[in-house]
């Protein structure tokens, strides 16, 4: 076992530029979720610095914070010093990888349950799955967790262990307590991270006004990564309408936009055999940052179910 | 080190809510500062009688406790100097009440600013205090620091905007502080001692926050001018004319070439921009303002005067000074940008001297310094960019800051404005009120006996700010 930090040493200059200010917290949807700094990407870069600098000693624990990250990249668009934050993941992942630490953190692994139809290794955007003529692997460096497997896979096999509350058991419950809970509740918004977030990062409303509330944005990492079953939940409790964001043609790294309208279309074409209105519906495609025009998309949806009233 | 009984802290706050890996400590052992010292342990309460059982046990048994919001602090006030418990305090994060015809709010510590005024916006009013930091900044955290921003030259610092709060004593007594009115004439103020007290005197459970209506006009100018001395004194000019800027800012010239460098964005290169904004309900009493911050502009000299209402012509006039800090960080590889000596005031008129000291220090330690900042607030920030490897570096830092700090002092201007004093400034600090520190520590001793909240910060400090921790870079000798 080596302890040199060979892919992260280049960094050492960058990581001291980074000025700690903290401002990736609130795009994150790990430290979303867990509300804990040490989930955070400045937390990473600290980390990243303590392994370099021999304060931090690689572990298990360590690896599993350092291979936990979605990708989206939010924290590289807030960052005030200009970080590469994801390549310094990568490096840091790397050197982990060769210490004999391989996360897998947010990386997908597979199940005994696996079949070997290698479905997961078409679906796979990034070339990380491979077969080596008895089992699936994946590289957890190039996994960048988008759950193309985990949505491919006929089995269940692929899987997401660490979901920070992104995964499919996670937002059901979600969409229940907010459709069960809120007197006001009307419509569930699935938005990818990248399609921003124009609500609160970090607090809770006053309780009047969360009971006011017609619709819960839950972020589930990408709009690919949507199911039927998670798509359909929303109507199955109550909801006028469920809202799918993700990004605009060309600008998903995964192509789970493409996923998505394809779900979307279906959902739409069985709703129109059972007589529903399609309108109750709604694929937006948001540019990365774009909050005024997310929020615009959400309050027009809101405003044609109020028009459409309540699921006979 | 102190062992912790943890299986205790663990039955208070639950299972999910304590860590004590040592990449955790790691990590809680630095915020936006350049200092870093570990924890023995983090703790999320999520009620005030956790808090409060917390407190007892840690004052019990004399271990340290550092109370956290967004760990954004620029002096290492929540870097825990002697170990100890840190406080995270982010999961008492609930706006409570917001009340219209009271003109108040109530939240939890741990609410972040951005989620306040979010969560205001639909009422029409806002919470002014608002630091750059506003994103991450807890209100519990700006408290702690009396932070201000952009818009305090009109609106006040946190001071300004706190109207009352729940304390929980280092003994575990919970306190009520202030009132729910506009005045109050009760006795003593001692909600408005725990603003700026960083965490040292007591832990903000609740605040009871004022809030203003937001401005319908909002009008934001520049004007550029060829030295330093005729910008210093067009700041004098508008603030002694009783106009009434939202924003007055400064840029100096190594600040404009920065922005230029890294962001090509085109700026004029001259000696000094001055922006300056008004707001208000109606346009013409916006108008007039901006017409006398004007004509005051160009009575100094002030020269490519505009200005806009539109917001997006607004964001354009504001882009030099808003990419300033990724500029910082971008100017130079082998450069980093650290946060020292980074926000003096001074009487206005002293505004330019400042800016030209600073200056004149930095070249002759042979650091890169920029002044720039909220003039309308007599608020002058610096970046000290220099190679961070390096122990000379440092040794020329502290210097330069020495030197600039005896000049704050000689003017009758202050240490800190608005980032605080934490560890960093505190030989300053201590220079400064020489004669008030005793009647500080005395206070200190009569609140906290054990001295266990926030131990080593403010008059506690050493001297020394290079080697009062160690420092998150990895300095070679
Ligand atoms: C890029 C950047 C820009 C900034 N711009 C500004 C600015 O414009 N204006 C400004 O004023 N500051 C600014 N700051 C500094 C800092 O963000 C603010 O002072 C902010 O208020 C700190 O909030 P926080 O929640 O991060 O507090 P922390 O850093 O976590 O804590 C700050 C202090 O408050 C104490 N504290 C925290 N919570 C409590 C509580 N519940 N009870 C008692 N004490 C508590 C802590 O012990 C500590 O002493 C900036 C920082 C950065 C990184």
């Amino acid at each position: 076992m080596t302890t040199e930090f060979k892919h992260l040493e280049k960094w050492e200059g960058t990581l001291a530029s980074c000025i700690r200010c903290g401002y990736c917290f609130e795009h994150c949807p790990l430290m979303k979720h867990t509300g804990w700094e040490s989930d955070a990407p400045r937390a990473k870069i600290i980390t990243a610095f303590g392994l370099l600098s021999g304060n931090v000693q690689p572990t298990d624990y360590v690896a599993h914070r350092m291979f936990s990250c979605f990708y989206c990249k939010r924290c590289e668009a807030a960052c005030s010093s200009g970080v590469d934050l994801t390549d310094i993941f990568d490096d840091a992942q790397r050197d982990l990888l060769g210490m004999g630490f391989p996360g897998p953190g947010t990386a997908s692994v597979t199940f005994d349950n696996c079949a070997r139809c290698l479905v997961c290794i078409k679906a796979c955007p990034h070339e990380a799955r491979s077969y080596d003529g008895d089992a699936i692997a994946t590289d957890p460096v190039k996994c960048k967790s988008c759950g193309a497997c985990v949505e491919a896979c006929p089995a269940g096999a692929a899987q997401i262990i660490h979901n920070y509350g992104t995964g499919k058991t996670d937002l059901t419950e979600k969409v229940t307590q907010f459709l069960e809970e809120g007197p006001s509740a009307k419509a569930v918004v699935y938005a990818c991270n990248w399609s921003f977030y124009p609500d609160l990062q970090a607090s809770e409303l006053p309780d009047e006004d969360e009971q006011e509330r017609d619709y819960k944005i839950l972020v589930n990492m990408c709009g690919g990564r949507l199911e039927m079953p998670v798509l359909m939940a929303p109507f199955l409790h109550g909801a006028r309408g469920v809202m799918v964001a993700c990004c605009p043609d060309d600008e998903c790294e995964h192509q789970g936009n493409l996923r998505a309208k394809k779900l979307v279309e279906s959902l739409k074409s069985y709703m129109e055999k059972m007589d529903m209105d399609t309108k109750r519906v709604e694929l937006v495609q948001i540019k990365a940052g774009d909050k005024q025009d997310f929020q615009m998309h959400i309050d027009t949806f809101v405003d044609t179910l109020n028009q459409l009233g309540p699921l006979r | 080190m102190k062992t912790i009984d943890e299986p205790r802290l663990r039955d208070i706050v639950g299972e999910n809510n304590i860590k004590s890996d040592p990449s955790d400590l790691y990590v809680y052992g630095s915020d936006s500062s350049v200092h870093q010292s570990m924890p023995w342990v983090v703790v999320r309460p999520e009620t005030t009688e956790q808090v409060q059982k917390i407190m007892q046990y840690a004052n019990a048994e004399i271990i340290p406790v550092v109370t956290r919001g967004g760990g954004s602090g620029m002096c290492g006030q929540a870097v825990p100097a002697e170990g100890g418990i840190i406080l995270d305090m982010k999961r008492m994060n609930k706006i409570l009440e917001i009340n219209m015809p009271d003109v108040y709010c109530r939240v939890e510590p741990g609410v972040v600013d951005d989620d306040l005024n979010l969560a205001l916006k639909p009422y029409g009013v806002f919470y002014p205090p608002t630091p750059a930091s506003s994103r991450i900044a807890t209100i519990g955290g700006e408290i702690g620091n009396n932070a201000s921003g952009v818009r305090s030259v009109k609106y006040g610092a946190t001071r300004d905007a706190v109207m009352g709060m729940k304390v929980v004593l280092p003994n575990g007594d919970l306190v009520s502080m202030g009132a729910h009115t506009r005045v109050e004439a009760s006795g003593y103020q001692l909600h408005k001692l725990m603003v700026g007290s960083e965490g040292t005197l007591g832990v903000v459970v609740e605040a009871i926050l004022r809030f203003v209506p937001i401005p319908e006009y909002r009008c934001l100018g520049i004007a550029n001018f060829d030295s330093l001395k005729d910008a210093g004194e067009a700041v004098g000019a508008i603030m002694g004319s009783g106009a009434n800027p939202s924003m007055l800012e400064l840029v100096d010239s190594v600040a404009i070439q920065a922005v230029n460098k890294t962001m090509n964005l085109g700026l004029p290169e001259v000696a000094a921009a001055l922006m300056f904004e008004a707001d208000g309900m109606v346009k013409e009493a916006v108008d007039y303002e901006i017409h006398k911050m004007e004509a005051l502009c160009k009575k100094c000299r002030g020269k490519d005067i505009q200005y806009s209402y539109d917001p997006k012509e607004r964001a354009k006039i504001f882009m030099g000074r808003k990419k300033l800090f990724p500029a910082l960080s971008k100017y130079d590889d082998s450069l980093a940008s650290t946060s020292l000596a980074d926000d003096m005031a001074v009487p206005y008129s002293k505004m330019a001297d400042l800016a030209g000291k600073i200056h004149e220090v930095a070249k002759k330690n042979n650091i890169i310094m920029t002044a720039y900042g909220h003039c309308g607030s007599g608020c002058m920030h610096t970046k000290i960019l220099m190679d961070t490897d390096r122990q000379d570096q440092w040794d020329s830092a502290r210097k330069a800051i020495t030197e600039i700090y005896e000049f704050v002092h000689s003017v009758n201007g202050t240490t800190s404005a608005e980032h605080g004093i934490g560890l960093s400034k505190a030989e300053a600090f201590k220079a400064e009120k020489a004669d008030s520190i005793a009647l500080m520590s005395m206070i200190k001793k009569g609140i906290d006996p054990n001295n266990i909240l926030n131990p080593g910060k403010l008059m506690q400090a050493p001297d020394n700010w290079v080697t009062a921790t160690d420092l998150r870079y990895s300095v070679h000798t």
